[in-house]
């Protein structure tokens, strides 16, 4: 292929998973999902009762692996079948994924919320009724993006895998990216804002989380309005950077050209990787002068006595 | 008729494949829970979401090259790079995280100092934690992580790929099926060593990584049984 139309096929590719990341992250905090749920999930038998959706259907990865192999099935059954247009066949497929996801996600948040009624957690009806459409919305443009990127992999750049195991390889990283990355800011700053920033969690806060808001009760929607900011769009760029990243060195250095060239794209990943390193330890030392040490440094013979 | 004996060489590869993944397993920083409230050192999310995250990423990689060339150096390679650089990307965003959003300074709970850059780690820890963030030392930990499952997610898919290349041509069914065998054998051994680290490990340097034998010996016998069952399979099913 040319090169100039495989590289626009990778830049489409890394812009579908930026959105498909910041939608991904937000899905989750509108809906709470995924490690910081454990702490919505403890607030009330800590005695601290909340307006927060409740939904862990799964781990992230599992979750998002599901909605998007069910949208790709559902895309190359209507494409193969019924001989429907690939775009249609694609926004189809991922809103019979989202309807999937929103059952789950209803369910699993009315269930969560009535076995602790004996933690006196109410069941807010209202709530679950506005949060389901959000939730499900998200869900849409994540498992959309997915299929776009999965659908581009598969026939313009010609991967042999079928449509939905890239669709689910591809769920499962973005679930992992996500829950790694941008729930660390719904987690550890949003759920936990009545705490010295900086402080990280001390474990004998756990469980009391942020429960009101600007006005009336916190919801999800608050979290999702805060992480919006930032948590959510860098999820998007680490999602975008995987994506761009992995295919950009075989675009550039086509291993089906030459073997030669092959091994280039191999060196050129290390090189990246080795950046990164870098610059993590860049951010490491930065923050250790700027956010300087919590204790101060004994010496030996006197912390002993 | 099944024949396992031509198989023998494929049935290898697929379990040093699967060993090489338990093992990988043990490198990647993760904290679990406790992480994603920055209340332990780590990545915030759970040890086999994150090595199968990035080792199926290699996997994509790998499955592509495999498309375009026959040479098993490069194959292995492709899916290497392609699982560090999800590995380290997820990372460096992680680090980005956890100093800009939250606010604190990475640090790890388990030794004085960082056994690479030699940098104090106990006075920056905060109080009523087990450390936070990404360390250099996790950082590289994580990297060899990825590494090395890459690498034995691809040797997995390269090894079934030949056993399915010996029964019929390979076309989009065969592959499908391939890969499905790989991550599924991939997912078989990340969750193996999730007993040996209990949540949260922080790389190399945690005492927990000690524990490993146990895990690669487990995967070992689970992956002579997993080759089986794939083998047979995919000699009866390879050609559908």
């Amino acid at each position: 292929m040319e090169p100039l139309i495989s590289m626009g096929v990778l830049a489409l590719m890394g812009v579908a998973a930026t959105i498909a990341g910041a939608s991904e992250d937000l899905e989750s905090d509108v809906g709470s999902q995924s490690n910081p749920n454990s702490q919505v999930q403890l607030a009330p038998q800590m005695m601290f009762p909340h307006r927060i959706y409740n939904k862990a259907v799964s781990g992230e990865p599992p979750s998002n692996a599901l909605m998007c192999a069910i949208g790709a099935t559902g895309a190359v059954v209507l494409m193969g079948e019924f001989n429907l247009s690939p775009l249609f066949a694609l926004v189809i497929g991922a809103l019979i994924a989202a309807c999937v996801h929103g059952t789950f996600a209803m369910t699993s948040t009315m269930g969560r919320a009535a076995s602790q009624s004996r933690f006196k957690q109410p069941v807010y009806l209202d709530m679950i009724r506005s949060h389901t459409p959000v939730i499900m919305a998200y869900a849409f443009i994540t498992t959309f993006c997915v299929l776009i990127i999965s659908y581009m992999m598969n026939v313009v750049l010609g991967h042999p895998f079928p449509l939905p195991l890239l669709a689910f390889i591809w769920g499962i990283t973005i679930g992992a990216i996500g829950s790694s990355t941008g729930d660390v800011h719904y987690g550890a700053e949003r759920e936990f804002q009545q705490f010295e920033f900086g402080s990280g969690l001390n474990a004998s806060n756990s469980g009391n989380i942020v429960r009101f808001g600007e006005s009336g009760l916190r919801n999800g929607y608050d979290n999702s309005w805060f992480c919006a900011k930032f948590g959510g769009p860098v999820t998007g760029i680490a999602f975008g950077m995987t994506v761009f990243l992995g295919s950009w060195i075989t675009t550039v250095f086509d291993p089906a050209v030459s073997i030669t060239r092959g091994w280039l794209s191999a060196v050129a990943g290390v090189i990246i990787v080795f950046i990164l390193i870098i610059w993590n330890r860049k951010i490491e030392v930065a923050a250790r002068n700027n956010y300087g040490p919590y204790k101060e440094d004994k010496p030996e013979e006197e912390a002993a006595a | 008729m099944i024949d396992l004996a031509a198989n023998l060489l494929w049935m290898f590869l697929v379990v040093i494949g699967g060993v090489l993944i338990s093992w990988s397993v043990h490198f990647v920083p993760v904290g679990g829970a406790p992480a994603a409230m920055a209340q332990a050192t780590g990545i915030g999310t759970g040890t086999v979401q994150l090595a199968a995250g990035a080792g199926l990423t290699g996997l994509i990689s790998a499955g592509y090259t495999m498309q375009v060339v026959d040479n098993l150096p490069l194959i292995l390679a492709s899916g290497t790079v392609g699982a560090m650089i999800m590995i380290s990307v997820t990372m460096i965003v992680g680090t980005w995280v956890y100093v800009y959003g939250v606010g604190c300074v990475p640090s790890s709970a388990k030794v004085k100092v960082d056994p690479i850059t030699h940098d104090r780690q106990d006075l920056y820890v905060s109080q009523g934690t087990e450390g936070h963030g990404l360390p250099t030392v996790s950082f590289v930990s994580g990297v060899i992580g990825g590494a090395l499952g890459g690498f034995g997610g691809s040797l997995v898919y390269y090894a079934l790929l030949k056993v399915g290349m010996g029964v019929a041509e390979v076309d989009a069914n065969m592959i499908g099926l391939v890969a499905i065998f790989a991550v599924g054998i991939f997912f078989v051994n990340a969750v193996i060593p999730s007993y040996n680290i209990g949540g949260t490990i922080e790389g190399f340097h945690d005492p927990k990584w000690k524990k490993w034998p146990k895990a690669v010996i487990s995967s070992f016998v689970a992956t002579i049984f997993c080759a089986l069952v794939a083998v047979i399979a995919i000699s009866q099913l390879g050609g559908l």
